[in-house]
């Protein structure tokens, strides 16, 4: 069995690295579909394969998995491939994703055709994936760092992939940017790791008893910026909501999908496993965290009617989610609370997961839309459910998903989360319930407004008039394209369904992250029910309720065709209000649909607007133009000003070091030297 | 206290079934009476004689054998939406004990479910409302965007206290709780939640000062607003899942807070056959309450009800603080 999943993993690696190299045989090739084809096709193999090794792994019963080690004679580095649950469960999210995903290129890179290299993208493509897993299968901190670093740098190439559009060059810059001052962190929290237990091998901290206090606190808050900017934590998100819509479709939804979630893969594996919790108020700050990123990621993907900015935005609010579960899981370890945090950690690690299908399901929709219509404006969008039912009924999936509706998955993972700060309060010793309760206002808050964001997102651009000449002659997108979506939402609604199916794989991830088992303290019953009752007894059961509605309905039919009779329709246009003829202009938009959430949060948005008519009557104009904007009160606020001074600084600084005489620089150089070997010979 | 233990084949599978079937009775019935009773006491305060208060039953008799007019632009969206906002309403009704002697276990679900189930209907209205390119669905549904999203914290965190008071997120569980304290009321947590809850009724069955649902008046409508396009048997499903969803905010509200199970001492057929006459005479009771409130008030600007909306999130916020403070009963 463990030779088995040994091999299955192999072939995995194996098979994308050969993706990569026909990828880069037919760089400059005439004809790149058959190719692309067979890249895809290996893509979807591999996958399988993580996909099925990863399974097996964590049923296994296996504690750790060395799938090779490769010492090179450059000294600490050694590339080091080593699984355990953890590992295997977020290369399961990567290789479910990448598997959809995959397909869904297939068809999705025809709108490149003929105006792109895709040999060059599938490279970059294929290269990002091999550096997500060995992201999250390195057994050492060098190797994790440059598999990190890889990852950035690959994932900024496909970010600048269309890299005419000066947008997209102005989201690559902030993008690297904020990741390498990201990674900066990371890798001064390694070395500070590094100083105490002499060794870069993951396994080797000892939960952080070796480390003095002081320093375990700062490594903590290292590693905590310099994941939480990869994951897009409020007021590290800068660069999001520019990176994603900028690269295609099928990348930012590997991005949003589980790029950013190996962020909270590394704040597991650093903070809960390397320094190990002991303080409670790290769980604290990660809450406070998760709050603010929910509510305030979600209020500003309210006022977006880009698409892709306006999932972006999601991600942030997502990521707030999983951190409110994380957060309660620390504080509860941090008081020896091992059920809570067992109960808190499954939450946030289904949500993680749970966000993968949706988020990745969203943005292939909305690049399905992008294929069919060209633009990622919800405004020009409208009547799209007519002429593509397939993409238009997915949508509504993942819409349901990700506003935590039943049945599908998003519920269940945010039930689970109210569940843990119900537990969470409810021995009533960890003095801590004030901001269990926030947190609970703040989650409900933010399942409120996801729920009316996708209203819009999904009643703007598929429901309606068509508001643009391309949006009326859309067409429906490739099969494959369906098809990769399609999977997408069956998971979704399988783990809505049954959740048990998932939180019996989970199991064992939480336990050996040292949290209690949460599945023992289910109760399967009839028709899957769930009944975590030691740790507070609540209790769901979707498919029960999915067969009441179905139920119901079929029951309404019946009374109504008994009562009422043969349903007769007659169809007539919507009611004008008396003008000749209804048109897409009398129909709200976006923006009008948003205005009233603009104007009760607009202390939040600051909102300013702009009318201007023109001709000479003020009753009769001829044009009126309406402006609205709102502040982007993260960059207006803390970004620009410290970028301002930053660049004072350095403007006035330059000619006194900078000074361009070589004399100077040797004397730089003799001091930099002679203060070497002077700590050298004190050290 | 009984634990809502998944169902055994047996005596509690039927009594389970017994219980589906009376609380589906039970709701069916009296949802539409509760608005005739609001309209009517709203009449006899205004010296008019009103309409009778069984009028939503023939309203609805006649809706369904209408033709149903269907605007060319809407997809199947417009249609689904009605069924399911129906099935909604019910399907949370079924997590509502209307009386607490008869105890559900086939459809487990808790208050969090709950909320869940309403956003789904709700959802699909707003959708729907969207889909026909009116205008005025398009204002009703961004307003009613704007009221839900500001409405569904309070609902989370008061029930999220009540649940803590009983050591339990599920419905019934909650309500056998407050069986055993007395008058809940007179606790200050209980007393804080019930207010929050009053103004959370208010809000979510379109009541004035939040909605008013007997104008067309487009200043006003929110609720009505988003179904002014349907007609017809589609009509009749809306009007009867709003009135649904309304006596399921009322039996949550008068049986988490004014309980009478324990008046009753013994059980068996004759005491679930009296707590649900006690049931229907607080249903009553409350409708009257309703009708009182919206006598007594005027609509509110649109942009007031956020502050409504504050206030019974501060209370019920409030009440979760002074449960920290004071703890619940000790049952």
């Amino acid at each position: 069995m463990e030779l088995l999943l040994h091999h299955l993993y192999l072939v995995s690696i194996f098979g994308y690295l050969l993706g990569a190299v026909i990828s880069l045989g037919y760089l400059f090739a005439k004809k790149q579909n058959t190719g692309h084809i067979i890249v895809n096709a290996l893509c979807i193999a591999a996958s399988a394969a993580a996909s099925a090794a990863s399974i097996g792994k964590i049923f296994s019963g296996v504690e750790i998995l060395n799938i090779f080690s490769l010492q090179s004679t450059i000294p600490f580095i050694t590339l080091e491939i080593r699984v355990d649950n953890l590992s295997a469960f977020f290369v399961l999210a990567l290789s479910v994703l990448v598997f959809c995903v995959s397909i869904y290129s297939i068809g999705y890179i025809s709108h490149y055709n003929g105006k792109r290299n895709i040999g060059l993208f599938n490279f970059l493509y294929v290269m990002f994936i091999i550096s997500m897993f060995f992201v999250l299968t390195s057994a050492n901190a060098v190797f994790f760092y440059i598999s990190w670093e890889a990852m950035s740098l690959l994932s900024y190439f496909l970010v600048v992939f269309e890299s005419e559009k000066e947008e997209n060059q102005k989201a690559g810059t902030v993008y690297i940017v904020m990741t390498h001052l990201a990674t900066a962190l990371l890798f001064i929290g390694f070395m500070i790791v590094y100083h105490y237990t002499h060794s870069f091998d993951l396994m080797a901290a000892h939960n952080g008893t070796v480390i003095p206090e002081i320093t375990r606190n700062i490594a903590f808050i290292l590693f905590l910026v310099g994941f939480g900017t990869k994951a897009g934590v409020i007021p590290l998100h800068i660069w999001l909501p520019y990176a994603h819509p900028a690269a295609p479709s099928n990348v930012s939804a590997l991005m949003s999908g589980i790029m950013i979630k190996t962020a909270i893969y590394g704040l597991i594996r650093f903070v809960l496993c390397y320094l190990g919790v002991q303080d409670t108020w790290w769980g604290i700050v990660i809450l406070v965290l998760g709050m603010l990123s929910a509510v305030l990621g979600v209020a500003y993907a309210l006022m977006e009617h880009n698409i892709k900015r306006l999932l972006a935005f999601h991600s942030v609010e997502n990521i707030g989610i999983i951190l409110i579960g994380l957060g309660v899981s620390y504080i509860a370890f941090a008081q020896n609370h091992l059920l809570v945090g067992g109960l808190a950690l499954t939450a946030a690690l289904l949500h993680t997961f749970n966000h993968t299908l949706f988020k990745g399901g969203l943005f292939l929709g909305a690049g399905a839309i992008q294929y069919a219509v060209h633009t990622k404006d919800i405004e020009k969008l409208g009547g799209l459910l007519k002429k593509m039912p397939v993409t238009g009924f997915m949508v509504l999936c993942f819409s349901l998903a990700i506003s935590a509706i039943v049945p599908f998955n998003g519920f269940i993972s945010e039930w689970l989360t109210y569940q843990s700060l119900f537990a969470n309060i409810l021995p009533g010793q960890f003095g801590l319930n004030f901001f269990s309760a926030v947190a609970v206002a703040a989650l409900a808050l933010t399942g409120a407004l996801a729920a009316a964001c996708f209203v819009k997102l999904f009643g703007i651009s598929f429901l309606g008039l068509p508001r643009s000449e391309e949006a009326a002659n859309a067409q429906e997108v490739p099969k494959t394209m369906n098809i990769g979506m399609g999977i997408l939402a069956l998971i979704c609604l399988g783990i809505g369904l049954f959740p048990l199916t998932i939180l019996k794989l989970l199991d064992p991830v939480v336990g050996s992250l040292g949290g209690g088992s949460v599945f023992s303290q289910l109760q399967g019953g009839f028709m899957l029910a769930y009944y975590p009752l030691t740790v507070s007894p609540g209790s769901i059961s979707p498919a029960a309720l999915v067969l009441a509605l179905a139920g119901i309905i079929l029951l309404a039919l019946l009374v109504i065709r008994i009562v009422g009779g043969e349903y007769i329709e007659r169809k007539y246009g919507t009611w004008d209000c008396g003008f000749e003829a209804l048109n897409a202009r009398m129909q709200y938009s976006a923006t009008g649909f948003s205005k009233p959430i603009k104007i009760v949060f607009r202390i939040l948005f600051r909102p300013t607007r702009k009318i201007t008519t023109g001709g000479d009557s003020f009753y009769y104009p001829e044009s009126i133009e309406y402006a609205t904007t709102v502040a982007s009160i993260f960059e207006d606020y803390l970004y620009h000003p410290v970028i301002k001074r930053l660049q004072k600084f350095s403007q006035r600084t330059k000619y006194k070091i900078q000074t361009g005489s070589i004399h100077n620089y040797l004397i730089y150089l003799f001091a930099a030297v002679l203060l070497l070997m002077l700590y050298n010979r004190l050290a | 206290m009984k634990d809502c233990t998944p169902g055994r084949i047996g005596n509690e599978a039927m009594n389970s079934i017994a219980y589906i079937i009376i609380q589906l009775i039970v709701t069916l019935l009296a949802a539409p009476l509760v608005g005739g009773l609001i309209k009517k006491v709203k009449a006899l305060t205004q010296k008019r004689k009103g309409a009778p208060v069984l009028q939503m039953y023939f309203d609805l008799y006649k809706l369904l054998q209408k033709t149903s007019v269907v605007s060319e632009v809407s997809s199947w969206i417009y249609k689904a939406a009605p069924y399911i906002v129906f099935a909604t309403a019910l399907a949370g009704a079924l997590l509502v004990p209307v009386s607490t002697k008869i105890v559900p276990v086939l459809i487990p679900g808790d208050f969090i479910m709950l909320v869940s189930i309403l956003a789904l209907g709700r959802f699909f209205m707003m959708a729907a409302a969207l889909d026909t390119a009116s205008t005025f669905g398009g204002m009703g549904s961004s307003r009613e965007a704007m009221i839900s999203s500001l409405i569904e914290p309070s609902i989370l965190v008061a029930l999220f206290t009540v649940g803590l008071l009983s050591g339990s997120t599920s419905l019934p569980r909650m309500m056998q709780t407050v069986q055993v304290t007395g008058f809940p009321l007179a606790h200050p947590v209980y007393m804080m939640v019930g207010l929050a809850l009053l103004i959370i009724i208010i809000a979510e069955t379109s009541r004035i000062p939040v909605d008013d649902p007997s104008t067309h008046l487009e200043l006003t409508m929110v609720h009505e607003a988003m179904i002014l396009e349907y007609s017809g048997r589609h009509l009749a499903l809306l009007e009867y899942g709003a009135a649904v969803k309304q006596l399921v905010f009322i039996t949550l509200f008068v049986n988490l807070f004014i309980p009478h199970d324990q008046l009753i001492p013994f059980m068996g057929f004759g005491a679930v056959i009296l707590s649900l006459l006690l049931y229907l005479l607080k249903v009553v009771l409350m409708a009257v309450v309703i009708a009182l409130i919206e006598v007594n008030t005027v609509k509110f600007k649109l942009f007031s009800i956020p502050n409504l909306a504050a206030l019974s999130f501060i209370l019920a916020f409030l009440g979760i603080l002074q449960f920290f403070i004071l703890g619940g009963y000790h049952v």
